[in-house]
């Protein structure tokens, strides 16, 4: 419920499960129920969690330290994990009343979140959360129904990574810049050729992948009050194109492809079985330890008329929760992450890029390795690119998953791409109606 | 009696040689993927996954050295200390609970036993995920998010109605005259469980004990919804800590946290394993 | 002694033996022997699951406050879902080729070791070993590069991977439930112990060979530990999930070849967040699971035997 007003600090639309136990086991309740909101020195305590790896977490815990020291009158406890098991823990969390003062929310969470009345409109808290150094349309995407739920901390873009040594090795020219999708396959073909195997993962199971070619051709994923944004037609189209690349031999074949858990590590690329691949900017930092200094990232190809289909997605955003009893000092933390000069210097491209334009600029010098690759792939394309999509309505998670098993049919040859892709339109249209 | 093998029987060597060759052979099969979890946590970054051979090109005790860091600030000592505790917490929780109730349910005369037996047995049918929000909300009422009591205090009650199960049904097996001897010497129900029944159920309650322990060891889920604070956290859930789709992974350090991970509760295992044998319940039963 | 045998409920009013404490103490016993369970079952048990009942009959995404639907989750599931079905029929293919080849490895290794006068121990400790895993993600990882294309598996036998063959992938991961046959032979093991040694030597005296033995003794008096295993195997069998999880990373592809029921259950609720049809799934499921085992109780009373029972003529 969008609308419904959220006053901090009361529970509000989820406390009818609460109230339902409560009812049915009066004889064990009354008992503290609102998580302690101030340590034992009378601080401030926040619970702020976020999912990455170990070291994100070492990163992050020195920037809170540093928060701490500016804000002694305030005490954030931590707490992060893998992303699959973040994401049913805050789910968990956020039904049963308990949702973390500040979190770390994915585009896909917003939507959900926000109309479940999960999160706090952090438009109300302007005075401490200044937000003028992030790009409108970026901005944009963390807004629900015109509040700022949430705020994006970074921004990432897909890109087509690529082993450039083994590329050159084969004598085909490096991808020069722009491409179209044609062009890509055209190229792919040729490198199948050279080396006798399939030279890139088979786009056809990423809805990521099919969004930019769809953009690519002036459409979206999702119309703005969320319905579907293209047809039967255009998915048979996109699953034909990938299907024949893929029977030809120059894409991964179904039983790679299957294998696909978004790691790195489980690509055709990441297991030595392939050239190139088609992934986020951030997480193909993981490449470099499996195929050595080679990595490269070339700009995602786009329509046939020149039209780009990849844009900068906010990569992760932070949020206050609805049910905090300090959304200022939320906000206030949610502020430092962002816009504090020691903490970008400390967090670096841990949250990929950071969001804050002066302090991008500031801190592009002190980036190393691959976080200065991404830096300049990003900077390539600056002023290329169409604004984001406003974020994906709350079906999309499930929607991601359904594509995935629903090209599983047509690699595995159980079904055509016509056939997969109407069913596809049908559990879609079931899943954004409720 | 110290074995069933009945003494009259000579031994046949050959029978015995097969016997074991047999098992050797089994073994080998099962031990190999042990081998090869073994063999990863000591391969490079670039073999962990990629490589389809056992034996890693060069050995990476550099996996070691970063497991054995550990996650977030949080030593290994202390989220192997975390897990004995929920660990132990359990095993002792549902050996007390799970014995009491299937001392009930198998030896004793009540009303509803039959429905409630069977509502038992229910319980276990339900898949948890269907019931893990509610339980959620429960135990967040009564204040105990981000402590232990979610993981260890069910086991108190006995919620555990796979063990009440197995216990009934080794109690189920005992000759009732020995109750019936031990109320003519004067015992109630209480004495002639603690004395009678219970030291003849022990198999089964070191069955118990060595399965809660490994079950709970490895149990990611519960622990990962109601633990908060990293320095709660058990070694189970910071071997998750290393896999992150969304950023980078470092499979080798994770091999090798679960290689540490597993040598506790291969000790525990070896250690009360051989109680199973020492129990010998049927030397007692002679009637 | 027989008449103290007499089921209380059965005994005719009046005519207990006055020997005996007055039925309300024995009955008050129990119920301080069940208070740990009853106040688990109510609180923590009882509860949760009338709440899922409830949810499964409303539409509820984890985040608003849930509408009633009436029988809609269950329509839907029964007549527009395939997916739904498609993990039906998985489940089921799982369960009969699971079940059977893990309780039959424990039960056959179970026998070869109880007989063993040395290295009892030892095997007993290595045949547990892949239990003490559970199935982890390394351990699945382990599995994906063992029956993956050119992994020891196709080396060996040639069959090319197996967890990336829509036909195959399902046999792999049960294979894996088979492989931690651990928990089962334990159970067989420890249930083999309290076998009274003198009834083997009884039978040897009366010239029974082995098989004799083992039809005459070993199972009958194996029989309660057989049913345990046999029915709580299946129960988590219909259950299963960690480890198609963990091989399929959360998929259960290929082409919804190991999209087990749980797995699905779990898919639609903290997924794609319809916890409502998530839990009329979980219903559904639980009456399916009650009915079998039921069928199991009632086959028993036909081949479980339980010392306790028999004994002065009780039954």
């Amino acid at each position: 419920m969008p609308g419904m007003p959220v006053v901090p600090g009361s529970r509000t639309t989820r406390s009818w499960l609460t109230a339902a136990v409560l009812v049915l086991c009066a004889a064990l309740t009354g008992c503290s129920g609102s998580a302690e909101t101030s340590g034992s020195s009378g601080k401030v305590v926040l619970r702020y969690t976020w999912w990455g790896n170990p070291d994100r977490a070492a990163r992050t815990e020195q920037a809170i330290e540093l928060f701490e020291k500016e804000h002694p009158d305030i005490e954030v406890q931590t707490s992060f994990s893998g992303y699959d098991s973040y994401k049913q823990k805050l789910a968990t969390q956020a039904a049963g009343g308990d949702a973390p003062d500040v979190m770390q929310l994915d585009y896909r969470m917003i939507e959900q979140y926000a109309s479940g009345g999960v999160l706090y409109d952090l438009g109300r808290q302007k005075s401490v959360l200044r937000t003028d150094e992030i790009d409108a349309g970026l901005l944009a995407t963390g807004a629900v129904d015109g509040k700022q739920y949430a705020v994006p901390q970074g921004r990432g873009t897909e890109a087509v990574v690529y082993d450039a040594k083994t590329w050159r090795a084969t004598g085909v020219p490096l991808p020069s810049g722009d491409w179209t999708w044609s062009e890509w396959a055209d190229t792919m073909r040729t490198l199948a050729q050279k080396t006798g195997r399939p030279a890139a993962t088979d786009p056809g199971q990423s809805e990521d992948a099919f969004e930019v070619w769809l953009r690519g051709q002036g459409k979206s994923l999702y119309t703005e009050d969320g319905k579907l944004g293209f047809t039967a037609d255009d998915l048979t189209r996109w699953w034909t194109f990938t299907d024949e690349l893929r029977r030809e031999g120059t894409v991964s074949p179904a039983e790679q492809t299957t294998q696909l858990d978004g790691t790195v590590e489980n690509t055709p690329l990441g297991r030595g079985k392939a050239i190139a691949d088609i992934n986020w900017d951030a997480p193909a930092s993981g490449f470099v330890p499996l195929v050595g200094e080679g990595v490269t990232l070339a700009p995602m190809p786009s329509g046939e008329d020149g039209t780009p289909g990849q844009y900068f997605k906010p990569s992760m955003f932070m949020g206050v929760s609805a049910d905090s009893g300090h959304p200022e000092e939320g906000a206030l933390l949610i502020d430092f992450m962002l816009n504090d000069p020691g903490a970008a210097k400390i967090l670096g491209a841990t949250r990929s890029i950071p969001v804050n334009e002066t302090l991008r600029e500031e801190t592009a010098g002190s980036l190393t390795d691959f976080d200065r690759t991404i830096h300049d792939f990003q900077t390539t394309l600056e002023g290329e690119l169409n604004d984001p999509p406003q974020a994906p309505p709350s079906g999309d998670s499930a929607l991601q998953t359904t594509f995935q098993r629903d090209y599983d049919q047509v690699s595995y040859e159980r079904m055509s791409p016509r056939e997969a892709a109407e069913n596809y339109i049908t559990e879609a249209k079931a899943e954004l109606r409720s | 009696m110290t074995t069933a093998t009945p003494a009259v029987r000579k031994p046949v060597a050959w029978r015995r040689v097969a016997l074991h060759a047999g098992c050797l052979a089994a073994l080998l099969v099962m031990l190999y993927p042990l081998a090869w979890l073994v063999a990863t946590s000591l391969k490079p970054a670039d073999e962990v996954i990629a490589s389809l051979q056992l034996l890693p090109s060069r050995l990476e005790w550099s996996n070691y050295s970063t497991a054995l860091d550990g996650v977030n600030d949080v030593s290994v000592g202390r989220l192997l200390t975390n897990s004995l505790l929920i660990a132990g917490g359990a095993v002792v929780g549902n050996v007390l609970s799970c014995s009491l109730a299937a001392y009930a349910f198998a030896r004793l005369r009540f009303r509803f036993r039959g429905p409630l037996f069977a509502f038992m047995i229910a319980t276990i049918m339900l898949p948890h995920h269907a019931v893990l929000i509610p339980q959620y909300i429960i135990f967040n009422q009564l204040g105990m998010v981000n402590t232990y009591w979610p993981l260890i205090l069910p086991k108190f009650l006995a919620t555990e109605a796979f063990f009440v199960f197995l216990i009934v049904q080794f109690m189920r097996g005992l000759p009732r005259e020995l109750e019936e001897a031990a109320r003519i010497d004067g015992c109630g129900p209480f004495r002639s469980f603690l004395l009678v029944i219970l030291p003849l159920t022990r198999p089964a309650l070191i069955t118990t004990a060595i399965f809660t322990f490994i079950w709970t060891w490895n149990d990611f889920f519960t622990q990962l919804i109601y633990l908060f604070s990293p320095e709660k956290f058990t070694l189970t859930l910071a071997l998750r800590a290393f896999v992150d789709a969304s950023s980078q992974s470092s499979f080798g350090p994770m091999f090798a946290m679960s290689v540490i991970a597993l040598l506790p509760i291969v000790l525990f295992f070896l250690a009360f394993q051989r109680f199973l044998v020492e129990g010998m319940a049927s030397s007692g039963v002679k009637g | 002694m027989t008449t103290t045998q007499i089921p209380t409920a059965v005994r005719p009013k009046g005519v207990a033996p006055a020997h005996k404490p007055p039925r309300r103490r024995r009955e008050g016993a129990a119920w301080v022997f069940l208070s740990p369970w009853v106040l688990g079952a109510c609180v923590l048990t009882l509860l949760p699951m009338a709440v899922s009942l409830y949810l499964s009959f409303t539409d509820y995404d984890l985040f608003n406050p849930p509408s009633w639907v009436g029988l809609r989750n269950y329509t839907q599931m029964f007549t527009e879902d395939p997916r739904y079905w498609r993990s039906v029929v998985a489940t089921l293919t799982y369960v009969a080729i699971a079940v059977p080849l893990q309780l039959g490895l424990a039960l056959v290794v179970a026998l070869a070791l109880k007989g063993m006068k040395r290295g009892k121990g030892f095997y007993r400790s290595a045949f547990y070993a892949p239990s003490l895993l559970g199935a982890s993600m390394s351990i699945a990882l382990v599995w994906r590069a063992i029956f993956n294309d050119g992994g020891t598996v196709d080396n060996l036998f040639g069959t090319g991977g197996w967890v990336n063959k829509p036909g195959w992938a399902l046999l792999a991961v049960a294979l894996l439930t088979v492989w931690q046959f651990g928990a089962p032979m334990v159970i067989f093991l420890a249930g083999l112990q309290q076998i009274p040694g003198e009834l083997y030597e009884a039978a040897e005296v009366d010239g029974a060979g082995r098989w004799r033995q083992f039809l005459s003794i070993t199972v009958p008096m194996l029989s309660p530990v057989i049913f345990f295993n046999l029915v709580l195997q299946t129960i988590q069998a219909f259950q299963v999930f960690t480890p198609a999880f963990a091989v399929s990373a959360g998929k259960g592809g290929p082409a919804d070849s190991t999209l087990f029921y749980t797995l699905y259950l779990y898919d639609r609720g903290f997924v794609a967040s319809h916890m409502g049809y998530a839990s009329a799934m979980a219903w559904v499921l639980l009456i399916v699971i009650g009915a079998v085992t039921a069928l199991l109780f009632r086959t028993s009373r036909s081949w479980v035997f339980y010392a306790s029972d028999t004994d002065g003529g009780a039954r």
